[in-house]
């Protein structure tokens, strides 16, 4: 410790002016600190970008294209006995009220001075293909009408909602087989006469979805369902499982190795891929326990494996965050353990358990992968459950997998239902998540 | 205490460190209250003083550590070699690099014993090459007093260490930027007995080079290291001066109070 | 109401059963509780415990034992059948190149059509049971109620399948009658029980315990579910296909006529590169938000825009999914395809799914991953550690380059670990945006496909559990989650120790 004496200080120079060195890293710093900014406001801005695709790609589902059309609902070919009999007017097909449609065409292309502009087959192809379904559904149901001279609103073509919002140009329709520019002329001169608007689509939220050939009739209502019952089955069973599981794991379990194993399983189970899920659940439920394939049930009991990890780690944060004083007041008043949890603590604990359901819910509300292989996807879900059971056994689509059908159809105008389709699927995980910090600044306490 | 009083000798150095009317806010917390102090070149200065009572604020002010808490808000004048340090054209950055500082807790980096010390000559730039860096790294080890216990392995872990000697190495890396004031906060507080033995003899070393300014809570230690006192109590300097005299005949009643037991 | 037991009778006898037991268990409730009054005169102080605990002794007795055995039995049966009509195939019935597990399967899918033709009314009941193979060209009747069959239907196999399905009804018979026995036997003892001396509550608690114990444990019994299902339908693909060509092939053709070229590797080789361009987009991009947030933002900008990122990752995968389909597929075909319209004029891109399509989405995807765990982790690099480099006079971005990061490195590469096991399992993106044509190509710009990909392909649409195309899924699902369990186990161990060393 003698040997410093060679030392001469060192000499540091006036402090009121950065030298040179000092001002090359400050400038570095300066550039770390942009990088910093940059990185946020790249992230922020793809969220922009996301979020921005989503609304001006998605809004347009929500308005649809119709035709009002005066058709008479000839009784010659509705109900030839006149008897207005539901089962004999049944056997008239829709194709036997085509010639309906297309009578009332004529009549309006006369009417409003277009004679000979437009054929008639290209007529109808204003028109959906689910005009005359929809015309005879309304026969069916009003039966006494036969006779008289109805206005309707049909739903146009996908290729006229399309032209009608911009997606469908006379460029783009050159190697189009469903729409010409005849049509389109036409279609022009409706929209004068007024005969054709866009008016605001409720069946798009609450309808079913329609074949490949109906872009225009196609309704997420149905798989909304399908969502809502799968989410039923999680509630009902990932919610008191995985606080069970929580109360075990958080106040009785001894610490040993079984317990370790346990935590650990939980913790490795919660980065689970999810599609591994849908393996499980197609093994298990559908090929072992022979589960109807497609059913929300098995959907529902697949998101529920998935979401447990994630229910019972925040029901735990909730549990540990009620002070062991609590318990000790409860048990020093002769309580059991047991009563001492389930009296004191878990209501203490209940928002914060509630908060973390509704985030484990919301998660697997927009699961996908999972519901792909347990066949979920790939047909139409055209009719609404009609009970608890058939909600829950039918075979259902869900809302994700509604909008993933769609993305698969490779159609514009069902890619405009998928991203309709997402808008509503954030509306319901916005509307989830709102709750949850609610509830969080509501009931947070702090001891 | 007497006999380690006796032994002192006392004689009058430039001025270095010059506080007026210094004023330091926690958000509305008033922390210091208007201290006036000046501290010399080449000399040991103790700050003692109950807990809470402003210590640690006041001696991070001095190297403007401060300004890394974002509800301190600090007003007065403190010069340094007659330059005011809060004036807006000094950089803090250049500012720490001729005020070091020592912390209450051994905070060695997650970096080998070499990479440790060399950091500050690094960033500073005060290495012409490896050789002269390897000559810097050796000379702070050695007036860190650690040299000799760590010379062996300087590639090992600088955590890997004892508390004292961690202590030392972040002595000797604070030493290694070629400080002109040295900042010590509590430096003994983690250590045992036989470490804090070995860093008392090094700050009384370190005194012919730096001014040296040490916190400690430890009126011993106070009387052992340095040469002028200065006791803060609720936020005021309540008295300053040589530390033969603070101890042995203190001027205000609560000093007397505080050394004596009665308060703290 | 009718119609909802008549769809939960129709739909399982054990639905029927659930319901009937909890009702009893219910009722049971109410008479223990009031057994337990009137034997203790009608004052509650006179019972050992609160009234209502001799309710939950009855309703837990009534109900656990008859739902456990219902539980058991509804696993087991379908393992003893299987068993026992394995038994009967003759070795005659199993062509050359299959097995008696196909044959098996075979068996399973002809009697769940039989059972779906009779519900249809397609078949009655009776004639269904004495069908003969030789008369009736079963494959055609099935396959118009959309139940399709490997092969023709031979006599040994509908002989099996016939078995099958009364096995499985006697199975179901048997199954009411046990399970309702234990309910009621439980009900009665139960009620005798409930007298004033009755020490209910512990029994309870009890009962309580073991149940919280086996909610604990179903965490254990997916995972066990998990690697089972995979590991028993892995073992039939490896008996069907060399597993040399599944892991060291090189190329990927399934062919439903057989014979198909099932290797991993191509899979592999898209899914690293995908989840690579991944984490080239989210670690740098989240690393410097996560440094800028926890570094140098004021409360104010902290509160805005963590939340905000974290959106990105509240957003389902599907949604990214059409993102990198129909937005930056095509950005990017603008960009690197379409010739002289393009913006660089070249031609490199020709469709919007590729490996730079799938890997930009997912990385976006990733960011808020990235960023929230690498905040939480340079949050617990102590403060002192700071401060020693602060004090020394380096600048704030040199104490985060020489001593924040090293200092959080093994936190952090804990993170990107676990990022890189999302990114290797996630599927919604990839499926819709990398494409699928399986190769090994340097090239980003061209489609390739990935494992989770190839999964979902081969277990969607008309599956049949006999052949290797379908089966190789379990593998590929087998490989998967062993990859992303060993990387998440890893990357755990990593972060634990690491919060371990600052605590
Ligand atoms: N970061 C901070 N934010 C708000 N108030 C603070 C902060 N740091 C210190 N204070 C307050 O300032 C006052 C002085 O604190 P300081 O740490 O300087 O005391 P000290 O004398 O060093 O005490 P000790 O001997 O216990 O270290 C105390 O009242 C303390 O509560
Ligand atoms: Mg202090």
């Amino acid at each position: 410790m003698t040997d410093m004496t060679s030392d001469t200080p060192h000499v540091h120079g006036t402090l009121l002016q950065a030298d040179a060195r000092t001002r090359k890293r400050n400038a570095a710093e300066t550039r770390f600190k942009f990088y910093g900014i940059l990185a946020i406001a790249v992230g922020l801005l793809m969220l922009v970008i996301l979020l921005f695709n989503i609304v001006s790609r998605g809004t347009g589902a929500f308005t649809q294209t119709f035709v009002t059309l005066d058709v008479a609902l000839v009784e010659d070919k509705l109900d030839k006995s006149g008897n207005r009999n539901i089962e004999e007017m049944k056997k008239v097909s829709t194709f036997g009220y085509a010639p309906l449609l297309k009578a009332a065409m004529t009549d309006m292309v006369e009417k409003t001075g277009m004679e000979g502009q437009i054929s008639a087959a290209d007529m109808a192809g204003i028109l959906s293909k689910g005009a005359p379904a929809q015309l005879r559904d309304y026969v069916l149901a009003n039966p006494d009408k036969v006779g008289q001279q109805v206005s309707f609103n049909f739903l146009a073509s996908s290729r006229v909602d399309g032209y009608m919002k911009g997606r469908v140009s006379r460029e783009s329709i050159a190697n189009d087989k469903s729409i010409s520019a005849e049509q389109l002329d036409f279609v022009d001169k409706l929209i004068e006469q007024g005969i054709l608007k866009k008016k605001f689509n409720l069946s798009f939220i609450t309808g079913a979805d329609a074949s490949d050939a109906r872009p225009e009739a196609a309704g997420m209502g149905v798989a909304m369902l399908g969502s809502f019952f799968m989410m039923l089955v999680v509630l009902v069973l990932a919610l008191p499982i995985g606080v069970a599981a929580s109360i075990y794991l958080e106040e009785f379990a001894p610490k040993n190795w079984i317990t370790d194993i346990i935590e650990v399983n939980i913790s490795n189970l919660a980065a689970v891929p999810s599609i591994v899920f849908g393996i499980l659940g197609l093994a298990v439920f559908i090929n072992y326990m022979h589960l109807p394939t497609s059913a929300p049930l098995v959907g529902g009991l697949v998101l529920t494996l998935m979401t447990l990890p994630t229910i019972i780690i925040s029901t735990r944060a909730s549990l540990k965050a009620v002070p062991p004083s609590i318990r000790d007041a409860a048990l020093g008043v002769g309580a059991s353990k047991m009563q001492s949890v389930f009296h004191h603590v878990l209501p203490l604990a209940a928002p914060g358990i509630l908060t973390g359901t509704i985030i484990g819910l919301a998660q697997a509300l927009g699961e996908t992968a999972p519901l792909l292989l347990i066949g979920m996807v790939g047909f139409i879900a055209s009719n609404p459950p009609d009970g608890i059971a058939s909600g829950l056994l039918a075979p259902n689509s869900a809302m994700p997998a509604q909008i993933y059908e769609w993305a698969k159809r490779a159609d514009p105008a069902f890619y405009e239902r998928a991203w309709g389709g997402i808008i509503i699927l954030l509306v319901f995980l916005l509307a989830m998540n709102t709750i949850a910090v609610i509830l969080r600044r509501r009931f947070e306490r702090r001891w | 205490m007497k006999d380690l009083m006796a032994e002192r000798t006392v004689d009058t150095q430039k001025l270095k460190i010059s506080a007026r009317n210094v004023q330091v806010y926690y958000g509305d917390t008033h922390a210091i209250k208007d201290v006036n102090v000046d501290i010399e070149d080449k000399t040991v200065t103790a700050f003692i003083g109950p807990s809470g009572c402003g210590k640690s604020t006041f001696l991070r002010c001095i190297n403007r550590m401060n300004d890394t808490i974002d509800v301190c808000r600090v007003q007065g004048d403190i010069m340094i070699d007659g330059e005011d340090i809060y004036d807006k054209r000094v950089d803090p950055v250049q500012l720490r690099a001729k005020v070091g500082m020592v912390f209450q807790k051994p905070n060695p980096f997650p970096k080998s014993i070499y990479d440790n010390v060399a950091y500050g000559p690094r960033i500073h730039g005060l290495a012409k090459n490896k050789a002269d860096l390897d000559d810097i790294v050796e000379r702070a080890l050695r007036r860190g007093a650690i040299w000799n216990e760590v010379k062996d392995r300087l590639d090992a872990p600088g955590t890997g260490l004892s508390g004292g000697q961690q202590q030392r190495l972040c002595i000797a890396r604070a030493v290694a930027t070629e400080p002109e004031v040295l900042l010590m906060d509590e430096p003994c507080s983690a250590l045992d007995p036989i470490a804090t033995a070995q860093v008392e003899e090094l700050i009384d070393e370190l005194r012919q080079n730096y001014s040296v300014v040490i916190v400690t809570h430890s009126m011993q230690q106070a009387a052992r290291v340095s040469q002028k006192t200065a006791f803060f109590h609720l936020g005021n300097l309540v008295e300053y001066g040589e530390t033969g005299t603070i101890f042995t005949n203190p001027t205000d009643p609560r000093t007397e109070s505080y050394i004596t037991g009665r308060i703290g | 109401m009718s119609e909802l037991f008549n769809g939960l009778i129709g739909g399982s006898a054990a639905g029927l059963m659930v319901i009937v037991v909890l009702g009893l268990s219910a009722l049971g409730f109410y008479m223990a509780r009031s057994r337990a009054m009137a034997s203790g005169g009608g004052d509650r102080r006179n019972l050992h415990s609160l009234p209502n605990y001799y309710g939950w002794n009855a309703a837990m007795l009534t109900a656990v034992p008859a739902l456990g055995v219902l539980v058991i039995w509804l696993l087991a049966q379908p393992m003893m059948i299987d068993s026992a009509v394995f038994k009967t195939i003759p070795d005659s019935a199993i062509a050359e190149g299959s097995s008696r597990g196909l044959v098996m399967s075979d068996v399973r899918r002809l009697a769940d059509g039989l059972d779906v033709i009779v519900e249809r009314g397609v078949m009655d009941a009776e004639s269904a049971a004495t069908l003969d193979a030789n008369t009736t060209d079963l494959r055609a009747t099935l396959a118009a109620e959309g139940v399709a069959l490997g092969s023709a239907v031979e006599q040994p196999v509908l002989d099996a399948a016939q078995m099958y399905r009364t096995q499985s009804s006697t199975g179901r018979f048997w199954m009411t009658v046990l399970v309702s026995a234990i309910a009621l036997l439980a009900f009665v003892v139960s009620l005798r029980l409930a007298t004033a001396d009755f020490r209910a509550r512990n029994v309870v608690e009890k009962g309580i315990l073991a149940l919280l114990i086996l909610s604990a444990s179903i965490a254990i019994l997916t995972t066990v579910g998990i690697v089972l299902s995979m590991l028993f339908e892995s073992i039939n693909f490896f008996r069907l296909h060399s597993w040399t060509d599944f892991f060291f092939g090189s190329t990927w053709a399934p062919n439903f006529r057989g014979d198909s070229d099932l290797s991993i590797l191509p899979l592999l080789w898209g899914t690293l590169y995908i989840s690579i361009i991944a984490l080239l987009v989210a670690v740098p991009i989240g690393l410097f938000s996560a440094i800028y947030l926890s570094e140098y933002a004021g409360p104010k900008v902290r509160s805005a825009a963590k939340p905000l990122l974290e959106i990105l990752a509240g957003i389902p995968t599907i949604v990214y999914g059409l993102f990198a389909l129909l937005t930056v597929g095509p950005a990017l075909v603008n960009i690197f395809g379409r010739g002289e319209q393009g913006l660089l004029g070249v031609e490199w891109m020709s469709g919007a799914t590729s490996v730079l399509t799938a890997g930009l989405v997912m990385g976006i995807m990733l960011i808020p991953f990235v960023s929230s765990l690498s905040d939480d982790i340079i949050n617990a690099v102590p403060q002192a550690m700071r401060d020693g480099s602060l004090g020394l006079g380096a600048t704030h971005s040199e104490t985060i380059r020489q001593v924040v990061i090293p200092a959080a490195l093994p936190g952090i590469v804990g993170a990107i670990l676990l990022a890189a096991s999302r990114a290797i399992g996630e599927t919604m993106i990839v499926v819709l945006g990398a494409g699928a044509i399986a190769k090994i190509s340097a090239n980003p710009l061209e489609a390739m496909t990935t494992i989770t990909t190839r999964i979902v392909s081969q277990l969607t649409g008309d599956t049949n559990f006999a052949s290797p195309e379908t089966l190789v899924a379990f593998a590929l699902g087998l490989t998967l989650f062993v990859l992303t369990l060993g990387l998440n186990v890893i990357a755990l161990y990593i972060v634990r120790k690491y919060r371990e060393q600052y605590d």
